[in-house]
């Protein structure tokens, strides 16, 4: 596969010479996004004593690996083997002072379409600690908008998480529903926590993310 | 109703004469300002009990709830709306709504509506515009006494009773003391809209008024007129899942308020006010299983305002209103650190012109110099121009303004719950000092220090029209364009964000925003038998955007979400709804009836509210897709009176065909019945 994609990346640096498939017959077969659906992070049981906050289930992340398109066991967190983790609202990757791998994130502000290679001027943030994560946890700052009167969280339309996985490779991601079912327009009456999202994971180390 | 007056015989009404446009007593129709006059005769015949009722019925205005139901003026929501009683504000709002429900309605003479910015004549929150209640006032040859009482009742139990008095005396050789008092009380067991949870819960409320005036001599004239209004609320709700809240609360008002009226000579008049008004609520809610405390709350705010008016009238074609004061308001509540005051002195002047027949030119301004915001002025000019007799075109350019309020400014509090804290401009630095101390700020995103210097929310306000008046036809037609730019418009904003993950609020001057559109209403009397049908339209169109979001959707830097894929797309221009809660149609279609000889009256109201958006749900924050919307929605209104001599039975519907949204519309109680009986009495 390697090859295919310096290939690639020579025709797009050398855009204004002649570059088509008569000329080098090795068709380039573009990555494709996948899509996960109702990604269990964290849920709660929604039946409170106190009827203030909703008790978290088991109050641990959800871990993900890109390669593997799967989720990962809660002891291999010590581990580079997995890339993203969710737990509510919160979303950490695989690097910085509180993790092993060498993971990281950067916000980028257009379409998932749209982004083909890790932008130049991209700056990858870590895990530094509990409350200073790469992707901030807070309405607006990271990844989601929270509506006061209706109680929703909403992804951002507009943001893609362009992340460095555990191993150091590169990919982009897009949430598209934090509740079950990737429930379109969600109401209160919506569970919440189930993520789905789409990515695209760049198997090669290169940064070309298409 | 009021026992058959003698001119009812008449096919139009006479020009009904408005104080609120000038300050002074005028013709509505030889006003170069768009004014709208809903009559005490009027407001029976819809078998209204408190303002809300009125206004949702009015062109262009719409009722919106937030903490209370307030009005929707030309798209600015219920904080930039001033309302009066007899010229006089009244104060307390809860998040910038004053609840209308607090005001009766069965001691008013008539409501005038001014649409557009008036701060020129009464300063901050005149902005959008101006709804001043002319409470009833003892006649002036009639010197028998004379009153008034009826007792309704409807569904979900609610009560109203009402009673009024007037009387009059002579007093020395050319002396008149005249009484006039109201009393109100009116009760409801409130109602449900989902399962389980009360939407409005069970109160009663008092509402006692009146005013004394004392006629000295033909050329002095003290009047006294007071207000006192006190609800009791049983509230009782859910919180999280399903644990119950419950407990009391108490709303009150009261005012007071001498005017002395001096005529120096026939052409020069001195007005001497004072007022006073306090608002107070107190609400201690606990959990209902075990009795902790949930919430427990008070706010009390005081207004105090001196003013002297002198209306010159050099010669019929030239008046010179001017006018001073001195407004003295403090607030305490469990939300404030302590105790806060704030002062305006301000001047207001304006010159009437009329340099022919077809002329008239009102030019205004007023000063407001503020103890804790920059000083403001706001200038005005209007002017009307009589094409023919009947039809006239009239123009208007003026500057509104809205002080920030006391929570702006001063509110001081952390959300327990949730984590969050919200502070007040002036409040800002001490409250993130506290909190750093106290080592729970993570980093700071806007200097407190800058905050202090918040600016007041500023418009410039455009209004051309024109009124139509057939001279051989009972019709009447009138057309109003209005824009309004807005700067400065304060918004909440994250100023710091805490070790907790949540943010620290508070205000400032951030956007701009635009509202236009246009309003256009019409009506028409006929002779059907031996009475007359009034048939009345009214149809308003506006857009109100955000003009930072506009140019941030051209250059396309707004994302949505695809409803289909969910995956991120730009919004397109024509995608952007505009600010949530406005509506881009409304309309409303009314039948008056009215058999004087036999004492008969009918109403049907039909009153259209047109899709608005509610809040988001993509994540944008912005209006831009279809789910963000309240559906529109249409709400027919039926009453109908017979009087025989002095007793009146009315009977009627509100909301005939029973629509609700129990999501979004909270303030739709379904359909409601009721039924009146009204004695009116002559000594």
């Amino acid at each position: 596969m390697r090859i295919y994609y310096v290939l690639l990346a020579v025709c797009l640096s050398t855009a204004f010479i002649s570059c088509n498939s008569e000329d080098n017959p090795v068709v380039v077969q573009p990555l494709t996004a996948t899509t996960v659906r109702d990604l269990a992070a964290d849920p709660t049981s929604m039946t409170s004593a106190s009827g203030q906050q909703p008790v978290a289930a088991t109050g641990k992340f959800t871990l993900f690996s890109f390669k593997d398109n799967k989720q990962v066991a809660n002891t291999d967190s010590a581990t580079n083997k997995w890339d993203v983790g969710f737990r509510g609202t919160m979303i950490i990757v695989n690097g910085g002072a509180i993790r092993t791998g060498q993971g990281g994130a950067y916000v980028h502000t257009g379409t998932f379409d749209e982004i083909s290679t890790v932008p130049a001027s991209a700056t990858f943030a870590q895990d530094q600690s509990a409350t200073q994560l790469a992707i901030t946890a807070s309405s607006g700052k990271g990844w989601y908008n929270y509506e006061p009167t209706t109680n929703i969280i909403s992804a951002i339309p507009g943001k893609v998480l362009i992340i460095r996985t555990g191993d150091g490779k590169y990919a982009k991601m897009e949430i598209l529903s934090y509740y079950q079912g990737g429930a379109i327009t969600p109401t209160s009456t919506n569970v919440a926590r189930y993520y789905t999202f789409r990515y695209l994971y760049q198997p090669d180390g290169s940064q070309i993310l298409k | 109703m009021q026992p058959a007056p003698k001119d009812t015989l008449k096919a139009r009404p006479i020009d009904e004469v408005v104080v609120t446009a000038t300050r002074a007593e005028r013709p509505m129709g030889a006003l170069p300002l768009p004014v709208t006059v809903i009559s005490g005769k009027q407001i029976q015949q819809m078998g209204s009990l408190r303002l809300n009722d009125v206004l949702r019925e009015q062109t262009g205005l719409a009722v919106v709830t937030d903490h209370g139901q307030g009005i929707q003026v030309q798209g600015f929501g219920p904080d930039y709306t001033l309302i009066l009683v007899d010229g006089e504000p009244v104060v307390g709002r809860t998040a910038g709504t004053l609840d209308l429900t607090r005001l009766a309605v069965g001691n008013i003479k008539q409501i005038e509506v001014v649409k557009g910015p008036s701060s020129s004549l009464y300063g901050s929150e005149a902005l959008a515009g101006v709804v001043n209640i002319i409470t009833q006032t003892p006649g002036e040859t009639d010197m028998r006494a004379k009153g008034s009482l009826s007792a309704r009742y409807g569904a979900n139990k609610t009560s109203d009773f009402s009673g009024d008095i007037t009387k009059q005396w002579a007093v020395g050789q050319s002396g008149k003391l005249s009484v006039y008092a109201f009393g109100n009380r009116y009760q409801s067991v409130g109602y449900s809209l989902m399962e389980g949870s009360q939407t409005v819960a069970p109160f009663t409320n008092y509402t006692g008024s009146g005013r004394l005036t004392y006629t000295l001599s033909p050329t002095l004239k003290l009047s006294v007129s007071g207000r006192f209004f006190t609800e009791n609320q049983s509230n009782a709700f859910i919180v999280g899942q399903t644990t119950q809240v419950s407990g009391l609360g108490t709303v009150r008002d009261y005012s007071l308020n001498p005017v002395l009226t001096q005529q120096l000579r026939p052409d020069w008049k001195m007005t001497y006010r004072f007022y006073r008004t306090g608002y107070l609520t107190e609400t201690n809610l606990r959990y209902t299983a075990g009795q902790e405390a949930y919430d427990a709350s008070f706010f009390r705010q005081t207004f105090n305002r001196p003013e002297v008016v002198t209306e010159r009238i050099f010669n019929p074609k030239n008046i010179l209103i001017l006018g001073t004061g001195f407004i003295a308001e403090t607030v305490e509540a469990t939300r404030y650190t302590d105790r806060k005051q704030f002062n305006t002195t301000y001047g207001f002047v304006q010159y009437e012109w009329m340099p022919t027949l077809r002329w008239t030119v009102i030019a205004g301004g007023r000063y407001d110099a503020h103890s804790q915001y920059a000083s403001q002025f706001s200038p005005k000019l209007s002017a009307r121009y009589a094409l023919s007799s009947g039809i006239a075109l009239r123009g208007s350019v003026g500057v509104g303004f809205k002080a920030p309020d006391f929570r702006q400014l001063y509110l001081n509090f952390d959300n327990a719950v949730a984590g969050y804290s919200v502070f007040g401009t002036q409040e800002a630095a001490a409250g993130i000092a506290r909190l750093r101390q106290q080592g729970q700020i993570a980093d700071i995103v806007l200097d407190p220090a800058r905050l202090s210097a918040i600016r007041a929310e500023r418009s410039v306000a455009y209004n051309l029209g024109a009124q139509l008046k057939s001279p051989e036809l009972p019709l009447t037609v009138s057309l109003n364009l209005f824009r309004n730019d807005v700067r400065d418009l304060i918004e909440t904003q994250v100023i710091a964000r805490k070790t907790n993950g949540q943010n620290v609020f508070s205000y400032n001057n951030l956007n701009r925003v635009f509202t236009q559109g246009a309003e256009l209403e019409s009506s028409w009397r006929w002779a059907v038998g031996t009475g007359y049908l009034t048939l009345s339209g009214g149809y308003q169109y506006l857009v109100a955007k955000d003009k930072s979001i506009i140019g941030r959707i051209k250059a396309g830097t707004v994302y949505r979400r695809n409803p289909e894929t969910l995956a991120s797309e730009r919004v397109r221009p024509a995608e952007y709804g505009g600010l949530f809660n406005r509506s881009r149609h409304m309309t409303n279609l009314k039948f008056f009836y009215e058999q004087p000889k036999k004492g008969f009256s009918a109403s049907l109201r039909a009153i259209y509210r047109g899709r608005y958006g509610f809040a988001d749900r993509d994540g944008n924050l912005i209006l831009d897709s279809d789910a963000e919307y309240v559906q529109g929605y249409m709400l027919y209104n039926l009453s109908a009176a017979k009087t025989w001599k002095s007793i009146t039975l009315q009977a009627g519907i509100d909301n005939l065909t029973g629509y609700t949204d129990p999501a979004y519309i909270p303030n739709l109680a379904g359909r409601l019945w009721y039924t009146t009986l009204r004695w009116a009495w002559k000594a």
